[in-house]
């Protein structure tokens, strides 16, 4: 009876630590605070450091949007996908994850103003003559899924062809470029400026199709979130104005328009 | 929460391209495994040291890291190596990969499941076998083997089940089975739940149908009619 007893004591204590323990994170939810939902997998956009830090372009532009406004920023690591759950369930209040600003999208977030003019790169081996993307017709094309690579080769070629090879992420598709299993991949400009750095240059050819449409990055909050989205746009238009975002984008990506 | 099944028919090529790929999968994972099974079992029951120890080893190694891991490995750093660096070939596709890594990997479950069979089996059967002049091989073969079978029937079919859910990992490298078509429909379409219950489904009615065969066949062997 009396060890029952202890036991119960004992479940109590813990039960009711786990209770308080999730009633103090949903107050860490302060005001001055922008919760970030990102998916720290996309050089430059968002990379984590070696020591778990989440930096890069996107992480470095919000943090400065933060500052101009006032407000502490934190950035959670969640992955492409979560993020639009994580707002819709207002577990973040914005994700900043190098987000094309569709209108599918649209009916279900809201963007604030663009922040980033991305193009599409066809990424080819070298000894390859492809000018464009049409002429991929019946190739294996790879793409990270979900992201607007893999919406263009979808709109040439239709979105269940065959020959599109969706990675979870773009360093395999790359990789498998590299071995040969693919004809091409098409990616975000700025990614390849990375990955280009980081293979050594001329290791691909680098395609630039004046057909691909220009996309426009946006952060995205929860549909109806005005307060958050005039914060954000203010603070953004503060970073260009003060020459904190020409800085952080000669940081990323030098000159290259 | 979205329910538009809609997406299913939109994106209805995937699936049923990713139905073939994941039968396709399974059954040559479970023939190839059965076959590096066999081999490997019998080489761990062998005296000789040199037969014995390469197969504990395979053994360890493929139950003891995870399939995600032996399937990344072969199709991005061992297939390459090997085909690219080694015979100066291309490297194979990442189907050709998907079905190497699931038969290797079964293999090493199945040489398991053929131990325990052969060694549940009376010694006397064996010695029985022999004294009637029977050689190693036809008595492992005639008398052995199909009493073994019939008790590595029911853990067979586990494996098998595993093996048909487990290939879905190959949706990492982009091979378009079941539960790749329902992640580029969510993905795509922002939609889940139509997807990821039309996937489960699908698994559930192959599983269904792979433990009521391998349940007939449980039967078909048992001559008396009994069960278990």
């Amino acid at each position: 009876m009396r060890k029952k007893g202890i036991l119960f004591a004992a479940l109590a204590v813990i039960l009711s630590g786990l209770l308080t323990g999730c009633g103090g994170q949903s107050q860490t939810k302060a005001d001055n605070v922008i919760q970030v939902g990102t998916n720290a997998e996309f050089p430059p956009f968002e990379f984590q450091e070696g020591n778990g830090e989440i930096s890069g372009f996107d992480a470095e532009l919000i943090r400065a949007i933060g500052k101009a406004v006032g407000m502490e920023v934190q950035i959670t690591h969640m992955g492409f996908d979560a993020i639009f759950e994580g707002l819709s369930r207002d577990k973040v209040d914005v994700g900043v994850a190098a987000i094309t600003i569709t209108d599918d999208r649209k009916q279900t977030v809201d963007f604030t103003a663009p922040y980033f003019d991305a193009k599409q790169y066809i990424l080819v081996p070298k000894n390859s003559n492809i000018k464009t993307l049409k002429e991929l017709k019946g190739k294996k094309i790879g793409v990270q899924a979900a992201t607007t690579g893999e919406a263009v080769v979808q709109g040439v070629f239709g979105k269940t062809y065959e020959g599109i090879k969706a990675y979870d992420e773009t360093p395999s598709a790359i990789n498998d470029l590299q071995i040969g299993r693919l004809d091409a991949v098409v990616v975000d400009s700025a990614v390849v400026v990375e990955f280009n750095k980081k293979l050594g240059e001329g290791k691909f050819n680098i395609v630039e199709d004046n057909s691909l449409p220009v996309e426009q990055y946006g952060m995205a909050v929860k549909k109806g979130n005005k307060d958050m989205l005039n914060k954000l746009n203010e603070g953004l238009k503060k970073v260009k104005e003060n020459g904190e975002y020409d800085k952080i984008y000669q940081k990323y990506f030098g000159d290259h328009k | 929460m979205e329910w538009n099944w809609s997406v299913i028919v939109e994106y209805q090529e995937l699936f049923i391209r990713g139905l073939w790929m994941t039968i396709q999968l399974t059954v040559v994972a479970v023939v190839a495994g059965l076959f590096i099974g066999l081999i490997l079992g019998l080489m761990r029951l062998s005296d000789k040291a040199w037969l014995r120890l390469p197969a504990v080893a395979y053994v360890d190694l493929f139950r003891g890291t995870p399939l995600l891991l032996q399937i990344l490995a072969v199709h991005f750093a061992v297939l390459p190596a090997l085909f690219q660096d080694v015979l100066g070939l291309p490297a194979p596709d990442a189907a050709t990969s998907s079905f190497i890594a699931l038969s290797l990997n079964a293999g090493a479950y199945i040489a398991e499941i053929f131990r325990g069979g052969i060694q549940s089996i009376d010694k006397g059967q064996m010695e029985a076998a022999r004294s009637l002049g029977m050689t190693y091989r036809q008595a492992m073969k005639l008398v052995v083997l199909p009493q073994a079978f019939k008790r590595m029937l029911p853990p067979l079919g586990n494996e098998f089940i595993a093996l048909l859910k487990d290939s879905s990992l190959v949706t990492v490298i982009a091979v378009n089975d079941i539960t790749y078509a329902a992640f580029a429909t969510a993905k795509n379409t922002f939609v889940r739940w139509p997807p990821y219950i039309t996937a489960a489904l699908v698994y559930l009615v192959l599983t269904l149908v792979l433990s009521r065969l391998v349940g007939y066949m449980e039967r078909r062997l048992d001559p008396n009619g009994r069960k278990g």
